[in-house]
């Protein structure tokens, strides 16, 4: 899916996460168009007014503030228009319950936040060839 | 790195042994777990034949006179016990319908399948380095 350059939306409150997922991006080549919203209400208010085209893809942190991930992923998959999007979770939570959370909800993947960069570009390249040989 | 049971359900038994074959080509430490109809897959979930414990990740192929894959999937995703599923959908057949119901039902992803023997390897590499990377809770 990544051929048709799907758009790809990035919820995460934690800037420096969010510098890495970018140079993440230009290091795999990915041109996908990314877009970011700092938390899961900004998240909803950007999905349901329109403010950013429809994404295929959500990168989704779990810990932040005003609305947490898996909150965020209840809206996603109540809303008509934006339940049937993938949603690849990507946070530091080790957590069993917030694994447990998501996949109950269907995420596509549940990745634990590399701690080093290099480690970093090699999940997102993973991801990119995940993603291109997907049909979505 | 964890060891995940694998169920693949695929009513053709030429590309059960070719998958079978990548898994060991490419010494993949999952289980791989098979069954050829709906009714065995349903068995191995939550009947007679069902694996303990149960799978983190479903591959299912969808095609046009076999198994219908979105049926057992509606299934899956209404089942408390099996919503959780990871679930990969492939098919060798162009349907359309068939996608959009997959991707509705939230699917991990929708792929083209092999169609050579020679091919799976690759696509399962890719699949297994995905696999490797996500995370699942930890089995009770």
């Amino acid at each position: 899916m990544i051929q048709k350059l799907v758009n790809i939306l990035l919820v995460e409150d934690d800037l420096v996460d969010v510098m890495n997922v970018k140079r993440a991006f230009a290091k795999n080549n990915i041109k996908n168009e990314l877009f970011v919203a700092g938390n899961g209400v900004e998240a909803l208010e950007m999905l349901n007014n329109m403010i950013v085209p429809l994404p295929r893809i959500i990168i989704l942190d779990i810990n932040m503030p005003k609305m947490n991930g898996i909150e965020f992923l209840k809206n996603l998959r109540d809303t008509e228009n934006l339940k049937n999007i993938s949603v690849f979770v990507m946070t530091t939570s080790n957590e069993d319950s917030d694994k447990f959370d998501a996949y109950n909800l269907n995420v596509a993947g549940y990745i634990l936040k590399p701690l080093s960069f290099e480690n970093f570009i090699a999940s997102v390249a993973t991801l990119k060839d995940f993603w291109q040989l997907c049909e979505m | 790195m964890r060891n995940y049971n694998i169920l693949l359900v695929d009513s053709c038994k030429t590309d059960i042994e070719y998958t079978k074959n990548a898994f060991s080509v490419l010494d993949i430490k999952h289980t791989l777990y098979t069954a050829e109809t709906e009714i065995q897959a349903w068995a191995m979930l939550q009947g007679n034949n069902k694996l303990t414990p149960l799978p983190e990740i479903l591959i299912i192929d969808i095609n046009e006179e076999g198994i219908n894959g979105i049926d057992l999937l509606r299934k899956i995703r209404i089942h408390p016990d099996l919503k959780s599923i990871l679930v990969f959908v492939i098919t060798a057949a162009d349907n359309e319908e068939n996608r959009i119901a997959a991707i509705n039902l939230n699917i991990a992803g929708y792929f083209r399948k092999p169609i050579e023997k020679k091919n799976f390897p690759d696509f399962f590499s890719i699949l297994n380095d995905y696999w490797n990377l996500v995370e699942f809770p930890s089995k009770k």
